[in-house]
This record gives structure tokens, C-alpha cells and sequence, in this order.
């Protein structure tokens, strides 16, 4: 049976990581085996007594303490009011939920591109790239409003060191790379294109950049989305987040592209050229 | 299953109603019908409607508002609805496959399965259509099908104080117990299987029905269909909250004494603007015309078929009857069969 009563979740620490956004770090209470499954991609439902209940995504996962850490923006009343909470301030925790990103056993040469506070879910598998010595050769693709507008800032100086990581802005500062990360698509495919797509970001840039590399020749089964829909049961009952037949809580929010286009059925994909802002 | 010889269905009525909660639905004397308690020593006559009530049974176990838990500052207490054993007496076949499909969507929700659980299904044969019914199209109706009910009330064409009681289920068969009756004689298969192929001929062939269906699931209808409907969507929630099948819903957090709050779910519909919209102010459905696309792919999806073995819609013509911008399943399926 599912449960919709959360456990206690404790609110350890959280330090400013770019705009309007901070990172957070928590502790769950009595962590179950469940919680220790928890992979990349997948995420978990924040209640602020009074103020509902959200998804966010994972940055680091639930350890044998039940630490763990996410980026959260200020984004609707949920948010505002977590921010307003004190270190040691008592919330509540249910997770982690659904499908999370493809793991990668044999040798891949893989693009992430991310959008916005959309490096927030693929920061596991870039962490896991750089730290476990895996057949991943990971590159990533990061675009940002503007400077100030980066997230994560102090994984990233890591991981600069690391793999390549190139970063991207809607206003670049003097000397930084601007426009789209689409634009710079050329430069990373080169000579050595690479064989899978993870993407997250707001949902026409992740369109424009799936359909980018179909034209590429990736195959449509190489390319995963992570998509942003309304959640509140996480349970694949309350309706919010359809995506098609299916629910994101249970059956995403990774996608993979050829499901995706499957689902929508015969209502067309929004046009990938449709105006977006990164969060 | 078995059949026995009824005299008069109250007799039966009575007998369920000793042990347990029955509810019935009766007229209030207005021209409405509403489900109400029965107690065991009511004699009124039992007379089901031709037509469904305007209300199915859906509330019984997808409760309109539910409390899941409480909290007090630092813990979180889980809340359980307090069920007692209940009898719904005299549901039409439509709705009982309503109850069916809901049973799978809501197979592992605590609160939807605690009611369901302690709930004995009475159902009746329909011998003649209900306006604007077309459960023969959907095999839904009008005979219960066995495997949605505990016990069945065949009506007699020939009598009104003269039924039939099918024991569909094991629960079916000890809730007899105690209860005198003899085995029917007659062959009331054929009996059943007539009725049925009266109320399909009342009903006729809904071919706007079935090449709506058909072009649904082609993905023949455009945005435009759809946003020209949409404008005559008033998002005001009649068809979500009369569909036996609908089951969305919302959490609402109330504060309590002391410092606390508590959680309750209540119903919610995928035709409100906000459905979808994320704090971020991105709506993946923004306009009226996507919302009533997504409520009639949920009923005749065949993705949805697929999982659940059935569509999503009973039949039972509800949103017909409550949709002030005039499209129920026939406005629709008539606008979408033209594609």
C-alpha cells in the first residue's frame, strides 16, 4: 500500500548557490533501505506543513545517515516559506520516486545538457562520472541566463577540473560563451560525436536539443529527457503530472525520447523553437 | 452462478441492512435522487430509477475529501477512515464497472481499499435503457457483469414483486445466510441475454461512438477541434465530478490546535486552468482546448485500454446531462466523429 504521510525530515544547513537559489542539506529520519536505493535522476516530495508538498531532485543521495543535499530555487509559496525556515527546522519526506537516468555499463561517449537549475538532476551522474573511475566519457553543456544565474557553483568548479564542461549564457560575461547550448553542438560532436543524450532544462530546449541530435543520427533511444511537471501524490493516482498515458511521479520524469514522442500520440510535440527562459 | 427465486426484493434489503450500513438511492420528492441510509425496518417499496442517479458511487470509497494525516510540530500521524460494513443496494451495471476500474486504479491507495473492502455490491439488471445510456457499446450493461457485483437482482418482466438473485461471490453467498430462498427455476440465462439485446436495440448502433473512438485514437482530431470545444469547456468540473471513473485530486493543508495542521486530498479536476501549472508559472496544458483533449483521452485512450482492459467511460451519459457547454461524450464524439 502506498503511504502519503511523510517521515520527519530535518533541516541541517543550506548556503546561497546562485540566484534566488540555495542548497540545501537534510536528514531523514531513521533512512530505510529504499532511501539508500535511491539513484540519479529520481526524486523526492518536500512537505512544508501548511504549504503542500513538492518534487525536487536529489544533488547528492541519501547516505547511511540519511544526509543528503538539493538545490532548491524560490520559485511559489512552497518554496518562500522554506526559505523562511530555520537550520534544525522539522519538514517532511517521502522518496525517492520514480525513474531515474540510464545507467551506462559499457563504454559511452555521452553529452549532458542542462538548463538553468536542470544541472541540479544531472548532478549524480556527473558526480559518479568523475569520481568512480567509469567507461563514461561524459561531456556537459551548461547554459545559464547570466553569470549570477549559475547553480551549483561549488560542484562545478570541481568538475571543470575534471571532464569537459563547457558553460553557456543568454548574456555572457566578457570573454564567456554566449547564446544558446545548442549553438555550441558542433564544437562537442566534432570528429567524435557522442553516442547518448541526457538532457534537462525547460522542456523546448530539451526538444530543440533531442531533435538536434536525431538529425545527428542518434537514434531516438539514445536521447533522455528529465522533465518538470506539478506533482503532488508522487503515487501515479492524483492526476497532476500526465505526460500522455503516463504519469512522471511513476513512469519518468527521465523519459526516454522515443517514449516521449510515443506518448504525446497525435498531439504534436511543442515547437522546439517556442521562446524559453532557464529557471 | 447461483440463482434463487426472490418475492420481494425489501425482504432482501432488510435482511442486508441487519448487519450492516445500506444505502439506496431515492427520489427527495424534488426530481433529484440521492443515495440514503436504509435501516432494516424501512418497508418503502425498493424501485430503481431507469436512470443512474446523478451521482455514482464513486464517493463511497474515493472519499470527496479524505483525511490522510496530522501533524503536531515534530510528528507526522498517519490518519485511516473509520469504516463500518455497508451495503450499496440496487447498482446499475454501469456503475458497478465504474467501481471495477476504480478498484484497479486505487488497488494499492490504504484509504480508497478500507472502504471498498467492508462494502457488499447489490447490483440490478437494467431492462430498458436510461436516456442518452449507451453501455451496450462499452460492455458495461445492462446486465451486471458477474465478476463487479456480490449479489444481482434480476427484475421480471412479467411481475414487480418477482426477482431474481444471482449470487455472484463468495461475500455474496454468506451475506444470504440465514435468508430462506428457493432455486430459481427457468432458464434466466436467456432471460438476461434478451434484456440485453433489448436495451442494445434501445440504444442503437451510437455510430458518432464508435468512429469518434476510432479517430481518437488515429489522432485524427487537430488543435483546432479540440481548442474550438475547449471554448465551450466552462473548466467548472460537472463532468469530473459526475464521472463514475474521474479520480484526481488535490492535497489541502488546514492548520489544526496547537500549532499544528493536517492533510486531507479532495477531489480535484484536469479541466481547471492550474491543473497543470507549475510554480514556475510554465503550464504543460494552458489551454482549454488541451484539457479537453487530455479528460477524453482518459476516457478512450486505448493507451488507457491497455492497462485497464476497458475505456475509461461506462457509458452511463452523466456528462451529457451535466455539461452546461453542451459537450458531454455525445457533443464531443459528435464533433469528433466529422473529422
Amino acid at each position: 500500500m502506498i503511504q502519503a504521510t511523510p517521515r520527519t525530515l530535518h533541516l541541517l544547513d543550506h548556503y546561497a548557490d546562485g540566484e534566488d537559489a540555495r542548497h540545501f542539506s537534510f536528514r531523514i529520519d531513521f533512512p530505510l533501505a529504499g532511501d539508500l536505493a535511491a539513484i540519479p535522476g529520481q526524486f523526492f516530495m518536500l512537505a512544508l506543513p501548511g504549504f503542500g508538498e513538492a518534487p525536487f531532485t536529489y544533488v547528492s543521495l541519501p547516505d547511511k545517515y540519511g544526509h543528503f543535499s538539493a538545490l532548491i530555487r524560490r520559485m511559489g509559496a512552497l518554496t518562500a516559506a522554506l526559505f523562511e525556515q530555520p537550520n534544525g527546522a522539522v519538514l517532511g519526506y517521502r522518496g525517492p520516486f520514480g525513474k531515474g537516468w540510464p545507467l551506462f555499463f559499457s563504454a559511452h561517449r555521452v553529452l549532458a545538457v542542462a538548463g538553468g537549475c536542470g544541472l541540479a538532476p544531472l548532478a549524480g551522474v556527473i558526480q559518479e562520472a568523475t569520481s568512480h573511475h567509469l567507461p563514461l566519457q561524459l561531456s556537459v553543456i551548461y547554459g545559464a541566463r547570466h553569470a549570477a544565474a549559475q547553480v551549483l557553483g561549488r560542484e562545478r568548479a570541481r568538475w571543470q577540473q575534471m571532464l569537459p564542461f563547457i558553460e553557456t549564457f543568454d548574456e555572457a560575461p566578457a570573454g564567456r560563451r554566449q547564446g544558446s547550448p545548442l549553438e555550441h553542438f558542433d564544437e562537442l560532436f566534432g570528429a567524435t560525436p557522442p553516442d547518448a543524450l541526457l538532457c534537462c532544462g525547460p522542456e523546448p530546449l530539451m526538444l530543440a536539443a533531442a531533435e538536434d541530435c536525431l538529425q545527428r543520427g542518434m537514434p531516438a533511444n539514445k536521447i533522455w529527457l528529465s522533465l518538470e511537471r506539478r506533482m503532488h501524490c508522487a503515487d501515479g493516482l492524483c492526476g497532476h503530472c500526465y505526460v500522455g498515458a503516463s504519469y512522471a511521479c511513476q513512469d519518468g520524469p527521465t523519459y526516454r525520447y522515443d517514449r516521449y514522442l510515443q506518448l504525446l500520440g497525435g498531439r504534436s510535440a511543442p515547437a522546439a523553437a517556442q521562446d524559453y527562459r532557464f529557471c | 452462478m447461483q440463482a434463487y427465486s426472490l418475492d420481494h426484493a425489501e425482504r432482501l434489503r432488510a435482511h442486508l441492512a441487519l448487519e450492516r450500513q445500506l444505502y439506496e438511492v431515492r427520489g427527495d420528492g424534488q426530481g433529484g435522487q440521492h443515495w440514503q441510509l436504509v435501516s432494516a425496518k424501512d418497508l418503502a417499496a425498493f424501485e430503481p430509477a431507469a436512470e443512474p442517479p446523478p451521482f455514482s458511487a464513486k464517493s463511497f470509497f474515493f472519499a470527496e475529501r479524505e483525511l490522510l494525516f496530522r501533524f503536531d510540530g515534530g510528528q507526522f500521524y498517519s490518519a485511516m477512515p473509520e469504516v463500518v460494513p455497508q451495503v450499496l443496494f440496487g447498482l446499475h451495471a454501469c456503475d458497478l464497472v465504474a467501481v471495477a476500474y476504480q478498484d484497479q486504479f486505487f488497488a494499492a491507495d490504504p484509504h480508497y481499499q478500507a472502504r471498498r473492502r467492508a462494502t457488499l455490491l447489490v447490483g440490478v439488471d437494467c431492462l430498458h435503457s436510461c436516456r442518452g445510456g449507451f453501455c451496450s457499446t462499452l460492455d458495461c450493461g445492462p446486465a451486471v457483469h458477474a465478476e463487479t457485483a456480490d449479489l444481482i437482482l434480476l427484475p421480471r418482466h412479467d411481475s414487480s414483486t418477482d426477482w431474481l438473485l444471482l449470487v455472484a461471490s463468495a461475500a455474496g453467498r454468506s451475506a444470504l445466510n440465514g435468508l430462506k430462498l428457493p432455486v430459481a427455476k427457468g432458464d434466466w440465462q436467456a432471460e438476461r441475454a434478451a434484456n440485453n439485446y433489448y436495451v442494445a436495440r434501445e440504444q442503437g448502433e451510437q455510430q458518432e461512438i464508435v468512429a469518434g473512438i476510432a479517430a481518437l485514437n488515429r489522432g485524427e482530431i487537430d488543435g483546432e477541434t479540440w481548442e474550438e470545444l475547449g471554448l465551450r469547456c466552462l473548466g467548472c468540473s460537472g463532468c469530473t465530478s459526475v464521472c463514475p471513473t474521474c479520480s484526481c485530486f488535490a492535497p489541502l493543508d488546514l492548520p489544526s490546535a496547537q500549532d499544528g495542521m493536517h492533510r486531507e486530498r479532495v477531489w480535484d479536476s484536469c479541466l481547471y486552468e492550474g491543473f497543470q501549472r507549475e510554480a514556475s508559472g510554465h503550464n504543460p496544458s494552458a489551454t482549454s482546448g488541451q484539457r479537453v483533449q487530455r479528460f477524453w483521452a482518459h476516457k478512450f485512450g486505448d493507451a488507457f485500454k491497455a492497462r485497464f482492459e476497458r475505456y475509461g467511460c461506462v457509458g452511463c451519459g452523466r456528462c451529457d446531462r451535466v455539461c452546461p457547454g453542451g459537450i458531454g461524450v455525445h457533443g464531443v464524439m459528435h464533433r469528433v466523429a466529422q473529422r
